[in-house]
């Protein structure tokens, strides 16, 4: 560390002496104090990371034998219609419920940015969702997409043809969409509201005096000052996404035929369905390597946008 | 609802820059404008929720609509059938347990290793920390696998250790616990020391109840994460009596229980968590808050 300016005498004794009584106490307690959390981590999450990518690379015999097979997995997975199938169910998925779940959340947080009275229950119920667990949610959502739930029942008094949601191969995506921007745009709201709460109130109130439309201060404060925040949220529904499980688990079983088989669910059919570990492991590494992509595109762009 | 729109309303509020303007609204008339999309928006957020306990709480059987979201008389059958013949009362007991018992032991862990990160210099500190952290991007989905064939193993499949051992070294939780402790000063370490206070008293007697927002924040997160989890219990849990309420209600749907019964289980399920965040909302939304502005 480069000390350019001295501090004052009795300052830098100070610092010296707290430095000496933070190291007396010897390295052994901090190790203490770190080893149950290290060897929980450690078991549960360093070595099944590692095993997994062993086991990419090999066959899992139902007694527990490991034999080395190679690129084999690997090799089946790009000669596997399903695995493009589930990479091509995971990428629609992700490119409908994204741009719902932020477009929601966006209108929503403008809407809740104001003090009003009331605003705290609005907040609440907007936030419900995101407490409720996926199995909830989508046992509730199989009734609401049934031939005899309400949103048939509405579009029908309407006069209007109702898909077969769940049964359509074509709607089986969209609907898990919805079901996604329903229970997670609390969540995405709130991080733009904080986003938006940042963004200093005179910017508004000179843009005001200039006689501008709501519209105008939205388009040209709001937004470039959210970038940040709205990115946030974009590669959290992104990751979200692609690691979407519970719901397609309860609401459709990957179905119709396989129309939302996605990535996630391959790799828990092919693991605890037909007992293929080194299989699902090795979908499990591209699973791996799209969030690492994702992440470190995040990190690559976020760096150069505040530079 | 009080937002009503009087004609002189929509035409203030139309935009016709160049006509001369009616007379302003005053910032409360303006206000109330917005509670009509709000109060759109909550009753579409809030529909599935009113559906769920509707039909839990509708007289027979047969669900036909619309009667059956406007129930002109209330049963509680469906409470009955569910709390009583059913295995939901022991589901709740096993999603208790595992979420009681994990916020403890998580809080503990984590705020002895944030502890010790933050406060305590050793070898290999950075490393180890931004190591851990590093591991929150690998995919639950893909650990899941070893993990069952670690905890099989280990013969904890089928039993209650075995559900919560796996999920107690959170790493999120332990980064926000660090960086959390780093803003305590030391000098309320150093005094405690000076006093003679021994390390195992100035963690549990000075940090802890500094860190209680915090705890708090994870807490309320914690507990719901348990509460909702469905993967882990799902594929590491096999006889029905050591299920959790989201693996039990799922089962509930794929056995054809009738529709009544499984709304009441699934009102069931979600009132704990209702209750958490309602009493933790302050904590929980700045939770939420923080995580979006690093």
């Amino acid at each position: 560390m480069a000390t350019l300016a001295l501090p004052p005498r009795a300052e830098r004794d100070g610092d010296k002496q707290r430095r000496s009584v933070l190291k007396s106490n010897g390295a052994l307690v901090a190790y203490v104090f770190i080893l149950p959390y290290v060897v929980f981590f450690l078991a549960f999450r360093i070595l099944p990371a590692i095993y997994a990518a062993v086991l990419s690379f090999a066959k899992y015999g139902l007694s527990g034998n490991v034999d080395f097979v190679g690129l084999d997995n690997y090799a089946r997975l790009l000669a596997d219609d399903l695995f493009w199938n589930s990479l091509r169910v995971t990428g629609v998925y992700t490119v409908l419920a994204i741009p719902l779940t932020v477009a929601i959340s966006l209108a929503v947080a403008t809407l809740c940015n104001r003090t009003l009275r009331g605003m705290s229950v609005y907040r609440t119920i907007f936030f419900l969702p995101v407490v409720t667990s996926p199995v909830m949610s989508g046992i509730i959502w199989v009734w609401i997409f049934s031939h005899n739930g309400p949103l048939t029942w509405f579009l029908n008094t309407l006069h209007l043809p109702a898909p077969a949601w769940l049964q359509s191969e074509i709607f089986v995506l969209p609907a898990l969409a919805i079901v996604s921007a329903w229970s997670n745009f609390g969540y995405d709201m709130l991080i733009l509201l904080a986003g938006m709460l940042a963004i200093p109130r005179e910017y508004y109130e000179a843009a005001e005096l200039d006689g501008t439309s709501g519209w105008q201060r939205f388009r040209h404060i709001t937004l470039p000052l959210l970038k940040p925040a709205l990115f946030f949220v974009v590669v959290l529904e992104i990751i979200r996404s692609f690691q979407v499980f519970d719901t397609i688990f309860v609401m459709t079983g990957g179905g119709p035929v396989r129309a939302s088989y996605s990535l996630t669910f391959l790799i828990y059919d092919q693991g605890f369905g037909y007992f293929d570990f080194g299989y699902a492991s090795a979908a499990g590494m591209v699973l791996l390597v799209i969030t690492l992509v994702v992440s470190l595109a995040q990190r690559r762009l976020l760096g150069r946008s505040s530079s | 609802m009080t937002a009503v729109a009087t004609p002189e309303t929509r035409t203030a509020s139309s935009p016709r820059p160049a006509a001369p303007r009616a007379p302003r609204l005053t910032r409360h008339q303006r206000g109330r404008l917005y509670h009509l999309p709000l109060a759109i928006g909550a009753l579409l957020t809030a529909f599935p929720f009113y559906a769920m306990l509707a039909l839990s709480v509708q007289p027979g059987q047969a669900v036909r609509l619309p009667d059956s979201l406007l129930p002109s008389s209330i049963s509680f059958d469906a409470y009955s059938r569910a709390l009583g013949s059913s295995s939901v009362p022991t589901w709740a007991i096993n999603s208790t347990i595992y979420s009681v018992v994990s916020v403890v032991l998580v809080l503990l862990f984590a705020s002895m290793a944030g502890y010790a990160f933050a406060k305590k210099r050793f070898f290999g500190r950075e490393l180890i920390f931004w190591g851990f952290v590093a591991m929150m991007m690998v995919p639950h989905h893909l650990t899941l696998i070893p993990q069952f064939i670690l905890v099989s193993e280990l013969g904890g499949l089928d039993t209650m250790w075995g559900l919560i051992v796996p999920t107690i070294a959170n790493a999120q939780a332990m980064f926000l616990m660090r960086q959390f402790i780093q803003d305590i000063p030391d000098e309320l370490i150093e005094a405690a020391r000076i006093d003679g206070a021994g390390e195992f008293r100035i963690y549990w007697s000075i940090i802890l109840p500094q860190t209680k927002p915090i705890m708090a924040t994870l807490g309320t997160f914690v507990f719901l994460w348990h509460w909702n989890d469905f993967l882990w219990p799902l594929v590491s849990q096999r006889s029905p009596d050591n299920y959790v309420l989201t693996v039990g209600l799922n089962t509930l749907q794929e056995q054809q229980v009738p529709l009544a019964t499984i709304m009441a289980a699934a009102v069931v399920t979600f009132i704990p968590a209702l209750i958490v965040f309602i009493l933790l909302q302050k904590y929980f939304v700045r939770g939420v808050m923080m995580s979006g502005l690093k």
